[in-house]
């Protein structure tokens, strides 16, 4: 069994921001509620190890919510228990934001073994921070975050563009004084302003310049340069990061390993031989159905999704083409005609014996992996 | 059942109103006073059988259901309500099945008034020489104004009012009193009973086991399963092969006399043969005189429906031949387009009826269609003195082969508060209409009268003056004739190739501005693609209007880890979808609704 990544799915904000359709909730320091989800992880964490199914797990994810919310003794008993089960780990990251992040906190994270910090600062401008409803200012994320780096632990940071009131110049000083901060890895992504959310509601009438795709685009593009010249390559849609420093973790997703997710927002990724275990802790989860390969699952909602070889081999085409090393070349000698086709159409290229995606092909993703995804269904 | 009713206690009539004047809810109460109550629900069922028409609240055949009504004067009365269209499209099928009655209920909403429907279903009963009964509904609602609504009865229509009686469908107040009026008021038909049989035809349907049935209102003699009869247009022989009435369900009777409506299985097993306004009467022994009134239906609009994917073709040809088993007025001819393959140019008779037949085959069929904005048909007149009808801007021949180009004109009527006229008129001026004159019907409202090219009405006129009038206006039209225009062809361009479908003909005078409007309108539709795609409006070599989508310049969702994929995914097949419903022109994907943008460019 080769289940190689853990994700453990923190569902606790101070407040939600305002641009925010994830799984958390407003959820005061104090809450019981915070101890009794921490109790059922930790069981759950034990069950799973039991089954054996943390025996080879290389990476852990803590995400959120935000996992820091928990404070120091649960954040602190969560990681030691993990790094209790698993015995492989290679690397232990923890998203954190920045008002959550305190010394406390840092210290028993560190002494858990946390190996990584992803740390929520999304812009480096109060104004925009504050459009955002993120409850921390730029100043105290600066500080958070230079401390993060003197721990010696490796460190992210989140940006984000297309937000309201950014500027060609605020996006670029945000930029540069993340670098200056000595981080070892940013993720870069726009704003996508979703339904249901308090931003939705505030621009359903008025228009979003500043969240177009002109402005995404040319946002993205200046991150690139930006980042490059600062010695951080893109390796990843939204990801760069310096040498040595790719987050082992999300590669995992992008790659086809099989991961196990823990918590309300979380969904699991498993092999037969993975699902088969997974069985005996999830005892509602339905018998693998004869020709599937990989199957997916939440335990929030209780559906599994089973895929073919088919399914799986596209997926796996899908997800590999968001990485700057693309996909082995023969992977795509079996759909000639598709592959021509977006070399035709310029969306992808050939590098040695790999297949990567092209400029266009970062910023039309959508068109590349659809067209990937597509192969999932035989053609008539 | 005793089928030889005594003629006196026959009362044929019909409920016409203007739209939502609360027709179906006055028949709905009838038919539960008639101790019909128990199959109110499958009454419905059977008038408004399509979806589509009980979702837009609109009848689009006519239908006769007979009722049993015990009167205060002791005796029953044979009631035969009969149900007409309630659209403008369908003024013929209106007045054939009024041709059936002696007597109307005119239906108006005592909170609205009259409105444009109102006078014209009035008129038309008026023509048919019908006894018209008044009714004034919702006098439950607090705005009601039954007394100012008498009063516009009186002045606009010249119908004394002083006998209206007001209901509410609703409560089912007065619908008492209003059945004892249809029993005073309205007179018994009248004919000869022992004359060859003569009778017209209201509508037909189609009945997969028995063919085509038609409804039918005596006149003269009586007709019975067994005889040999012939419909007089066409000299169409066949079979009765059963006659009854509906109550709503068909209860098969020996024979239909004088002055009863019912159905008649013909036994023919094509729709097309059985006309409505056709009459019919006995094959040896043949009545003098048909039905008056008679004349096939004719289309007035005209549009290209395609399939998205080209091997529906066929598909989409079973569909309309099975939407016309019941809808004989449809007509289509094969068309063929560079941009959308095969297709058919369908006819219609009217937009509404256009949006009904689109929608049906869509839905009952399963099929992704493109329809091509709305043409009417051109009387084109070569330079060789020789004249054809174009119903395609496709088939429109090169200007210099042209000597004159006739379009169709209607009389049309619009009925506004007086404060909106000024707004109608400015309408009327952009969509070359030419004002005649202007009544004054009350304080409240005005009748404005106006001759306007057919083609201007079925672009977004209607929509237009609802917009601009808030909605106060109603409007109603009739055919006039033809009369020549200064018309050219505007044609489109993407990506610098001609696209046939988008092609249409407009007056020289609004060529530039439509042109303008069409680029822009376009530009919004066709979503950004990996390239650029100039838009041009031409007038043969002629470029008189540009606009230009921008290339995509970014469409990914950066954000993509463990919990995202599956929605990702879901999003990408989402978006594949909605690829599925676009065509692909060149290397341009177009979604249907550009092809039908000419109706939404803005005049303003």
């Amino acid at each position: 069994m080769s289940l190689g990544a853990l994700y453990v799915h923190v569902p606790f904000c101070v407040k939600k921001c305002a641009y925010c359709d994830f799984a958390s909730s407003k959820t005061r320091a104090d809450d019981p509620l915070m101890d009794a989800y921490l109790d059922e992880r930790l069981g759950e964490l034990d069950r799973c190890a039991d089954a054996g199914l943390l025996d080879h797990c290389k990476t852990v994810y803590l995400g959120g919510g935000t996992p820091t919310h928990l404070g120091a003794r649960r954040i602190g008993a969560l990681a030691a228990r993990i790094q209790l089960l698993c015995p492989q780990l290679i690397e232990f990251s923890c998203e954190a934001n920045p008002d959550s992040l305190t010394d406390d906190v840092l210290a028993v994270l560190v002494d858990a073994g946390v190996t990584r910090l992803s740390i929520g600062v999304q812009s480096l401008d109060d104004g925009e921070l504050r459009a955002l409803g993120r409850i921390h200012t730029a100043g105290q994320a600066k500080e958070r975050v230079a401390v993060a780096v003197k721990t010696g632990l490796d460190v992210s940071v989140d940006l984000m563009c297309a937000i309201p009131h950014q500027t060609d110049v605020s996006w670029r000083r945000t930029l540069e004084e993340a670098i200056d901060l000595g981080v070892d890895h940013l993720s870069v992504y726009p704003l996508t302003i979703e339904e249901g959310t308090p931003l939705e509601y505030q621009y359903r009438n008025e228009p979003t310049p500043w969240n177009d795709e002109d402005v995404q685009a040319k946002h993205m593009e200046a991150a690139e340069r930006i980042l490059a010249i600062a010695g951080y390559s893109r390796y990843e849609v939204a990801s760069y990061a310096r040498p040595g420093k790719r987050c082992a973790h999300n590669i995992a997703y992008w790659t086809g390993v099989p991961y196990l997710g823990l918590g309300p927002g979380a969904a699991s990724m498993l092999d037969a031989a993975g699902y088969d275990h997974a069985r005996k802790v999830y005892r509602w989860l339905p018998p693998r159905k004869p020709d599937s390969v990989r199957m997916r699952f939440s335990t929030l909602e209780r559906d599994v999704e089973f895929l073919s070889s088919r399914e799986t081999w596209a997926e796996d085409l899908m997800l590999g083409m968001r990485m700057t090393d693309g996909i082995e070349a023969t992977r795509l000698d079996i759909a000639p005609q598709t592959r021509d086709e977006l070399l035709t159409r310029g969306l992808i290229e050939r590098h040695g014996n790999r297949l990567v995606p092209t400029h266009d092909g970062w910023l039309l993703g959508n068109e590349l992996f659809g067209t990937l995804w597509d192969l999932a269904v035989p053609s008539p | 059942m005793n089928t030889q009713t005594d003629t006196s206690l026959i009362r044929n009539f019909s409920i016409v109103a203007h739209i939502d004047h609360g027709k179906s809810t006055i028949s709905d109460r009838i038919l539960e006073l008639t101790h019909t109550v128990e199959q109110r629900d499958l009454y419905k069922q059977m008038l408004d059988s399509m979806d589509i028409e009980q979702e837009r609240g609109i009848t689009i055949k006519s239908n006769a259901v007979r009722v049993m009504y015990d009167a205060d004067d002791g005796k029953t009365y044979q009631f035969n309500l009969i149900d007409t269209p309630g659209h403008v499209d369908f003024t013929y099928e209106v007045s054939r099945s009024l041709a059936a009655c002696e007597g109307a209920v005119l239906v108006v909403d005592a909170t609205q008034g009259v409105e444009a429907q109102t006078v014209s279903n009035a008129l038309l009963a008026m023509n048919a020489d019908l006894e018209i009964v008044p009714a004034i509904n919702k006098i439950d609602l607090p705005s009601a104004e039954p007394e100012r609504v008498r009063e516009e009865i009186e002045e606009v229509l010249a119908i004394p009012a002083d006998d209206a009686v007001c209901v509410s469908g609703k409560t089912g107040e007065g619908i008492h009193d209003l059945l004892e009026s249809i029993c005073y008021l309205i007179p018994p038909p009248t004919g000869d009973a022992d004359a060859t049989l003569k009778a017209l035809i209201l509508d037909s349907y189609f009945d997969a086991y028995r063919g085509v049935v038609a409804m039918i209102r005596v006149f003269d003699g009586c007709v019975r399963s067994g005889d040999r009869l012939v419909m007089m247009a066409e000299d169409q022989r066949f079979l009765a092969e059963e006659v009854g009435v509906k109550r709503p369900l068909e209860q098969p009777l020996p024979q239909l006399g004088m002055g009863e409506v019912g159905y008649l299985v013909t036994g023919l097993k094509d729709p097309a043969l059985v006309k409505t306004g056709d009459t019919i009467t006995g094959e040896s022994r043949r009545c003098t005189e048909p039905c008056p009134g008679y004349h096939e239906a004719k289309p007035m609009v005209f549009t290209g429906i395609f399939p998205i994917d080209n091997k529906y073709y066929e598909n989409l040809r079973d569909a309309l031949e099975k939407l016309k088993v019941n809808d004989p007025s449809l007509t289509w001819t094969p068309e063929t387009s560079v941009a959308l393959g095969f297709g058919f140019r369908v006819g219609f008779l009217g937009l509404l009826h256009m949006e009904v037949v689109k929608e049906r085959l869509e839905r009952e069929f399963d099929l992704d269609l493109i329809a091509t904005s709305p043409s009417v048909d051109y009387h084109v007149y070569l330079t060789d003195g020789q004249m054809i009808e174009v119903t395609s801007p496709q088939d429109l021949p090169k200007p210099e082969k042209i000597e004159r180009i006739e379009e169709p004109y209607l009389k049309a009527t619009v009925i506004v508060p007086p404060d909106y006229v000024g707004a109608v008129m400015q309408l009327l001026v952009e969509h070359r209409g030419t004002s005649n004159d202007m009544v004054y019907l009350s304080e409240k409202s005005v009748e404005m009268h106006f001759d306007i090219p057919l083609a201007e009405l079925i672009l977004d006129f209607f929509d237009q003056l609802k917009s601009r009038t808030k909605g106060y206006a109603s409007l109603d039209y009739e055919f006039s004739g033809y009369a020549p225009s200064q018309l050219v062809k505007l044609d489109i361009l993407l990506a610098g190739e001609e696209v046939d479908a988008l092609s249409f003909i407009v007056h020289r005078d609004k060529a530039y501005q439509m042109g303008r409007g069409l680029c822009d309108k376009l530009k919004e539709i066709i979503p950004r693609q990996q390239f650029e795609v100039p838009i041009q409006g031409a007038i043969g070599n002629k470029i008189i209007s540009r606009s230009t989508v921008k290339a995509h310049r970014k469409d990914v969702l950066a954000k993509c880890y463990g919990g995202d994929i599956t929605r990702k995914r879901k999003l990408l097949e989402k978006q594949k979808e909605g690829k599925k419903r676009m065509k692909s022109i060149g290397r341009v994907e177009v979604p249907q609704e550009a092809f039908l943008a000419v109706l939404k460019v803005d005049d303003g």
